[in-house]
């Protein structure tokens, strides 16, 4: 058996070298809370692992229009930070729903989003906003929009030789209404059944760019477009919020599993659109 | 095999491990230091919590090697010169614990919690506890127990 080997990567660079050099072998290792599941349930073995704990990707940065988070900045300190407060408070409003005080220390952003899981919440989060996943490898970077980068349950368009260097979310979503709910099968250390995240950017009352999420009703988390569509330049009245509901929960492709059945989903994304947007008129 | 080197309750330890260790298994088969518990083994019942440099954390889904140089807090590092933390007292008088088995864990996430917020909110012991499952008490003891030693903690301070 090949020697297995641990690696600290001391920046993104020298983890992606590592990448380059073990390709498909390697596997990233930030908080574990993901990884270290799997390990314990034998569903992974790894032979290399890259520790990205010491690798300079815990910070939150206001770069001009754009709010910059580090991949492997935890959860903790996303929600507690005041930047993120005001820029993007859906996103501490998501986090503070995320898992549990132990798991947010150390679960990383970048982790959750790679993990690829049709309920990570800070996708769904991430989605609403807009924002995008700068990746990087030893080829060079590129930036996809985050409704490019889930490709199937536990897939993302990241190659092997690829790791997610940061989060980049749009400061003007800092100033949209927002809403969000999250249905779980207990109130905290819990997996969604459902999430539903919107922003919506109001301009004289008229919907601007509305983005309705919603999480774990599709093989990945997924934006209901023509539910957001069916708002723009509108102004949000009954008739048209029992629409673009009704629209959301069409958008969805919910499957039965422990959690909740296809039928429940379907008709609680309808539920929960309904109250988010009457929310955010109200 | 690699070498980790930590501190465990003040201690600096040597012990070796593999890529696939857990620090839960550190803990308990290497340096037989048994109160955080083997429960899901999967991060979700909070039996097995730590603290790591102060923060909570869940010992059975942390690598090993990733708590290379850092310092880590059991229960049996909380007594003082065979004084009781005040956090162990007030569950011991306000019967926070009834089979014990989540107890450790329960009283590190309230340690982590006072160190942070010394005069916590009902609510916020609550959320701070969120991830620390009990299958006897029904919580409310315990929550008392934390909001007793807060209490507690306070008065001896002033």
């Amino acid at each position: 058996m090949a020697e297995r080997q641990f690696f600290k990567a001391t920046d993104p660079q020298e983890a992606c070298d590592l990448l380059a050099q073990y390709g498909g072998k390697a596997r990233l290792l930030a908080g574990g809370t993901d990884l270290m599941v799997a390990v314990n349930q034998r569903q992974l073995s790894p032979e290399v692992l890259v520790y990205l704990g010491d690798s300079g990707l815990n910070y939150i940065n206001s770069e001009s229009d754009n709010l910059v988070i580090g991949a492997a900045t935890p959860f903790t300190d996303i929600m507690g930070s005041n930047l993120v407060r005001e820029e993007a408070p859906l996103l501490a409003e998501v986090i503070s729903h995320i898992a549990s005080p132990a798991i947010r220390n150390v679960g990383t952003i970048g982790g959750n989003l790679a993990n690829g899981s049709p309920a990570a919440d800070s996708a769904t989060a991430l989605l609403a906003l807009g924002a995008s996943l700068k990746l990087v490898s030893k080829a060079g970077d590129r930036v996809v929009a985050v409704e490019e980068f889930f490709t199937g349950p536990g897939e993302t368009t990241l190659e092997p030789t690829e790791l997610i260097q940061e989060v980049i979310i749009p400061k003007k979503a800092g100033e949209a209404k927002w809403a969000y709910r999250k249905l779980g099968k207990r109130k905290a250390q819990t997996l969604s059944i459902v999430s539903v995240a919107i922003c919506c950017p109001l301009d004289g009352g008229q919907c601007q760019g509305t983005r309705i999420a919603l999480g774990a009703v599709a093989p990945t988390p997924i934006l209901a477009s023509e539910a957001s569509a069916l708002l723009e330049g509108k102004i949000l009245s009954e008739g048209l919020i029992d629409e673009s509901a009704k629209a959301a929960a069409d958008a969805s492709n919910p499957i039965d599993d422990v959690r909740g059945s296809a039928w429940y989903r379907r008709r609680a994304i309808e539920a929960l659109v309904r109250q988010l947007l009457a929310q955010i008129s109200a | 095999m690699y070498s980790l080197e930590f501190t465990v309750n003040g201690q600096l330890c040597q012990v070796a491990v593999d890529l696939k260790t857990t620090l839960l298994e550190v803990l308990r088969d290497k340096l037989f230091i048994t109160s955080p518990k083997v429960g899901c083994n999967t991060g979700d019942c909070g039996t097995c919590s730590v603290l790591m440099n102060g923060k909570l954390v869940r010992s059975c889904i942390t690598n090993a090697l990733s708590a290379q140089g850092k310092e880590v807090t059991t229960i049996e590092g909380l007594a003082e010169a065979g004084e009781l933390h005040p956090l162990q007292e007030a569950f011991h008088d306000n019967y926070g614990a009834q089979c014990g088995f989540c107890t450790p864990g329960m009283i590190l996430a309230s340690k982590a919690l006072l160190d942070e917020n010394p005069k916590p909110t009902r609510e916020e012991a609550k959320e701070a506890l969120s991830g620390n499952l009990c299958r006897c008490t029904g919580y409310g003891k315990i929550i008392d127990s934390v909001m007793a030693a807060a209490e507690q903690m306070a008065q001896a301070k002033s």
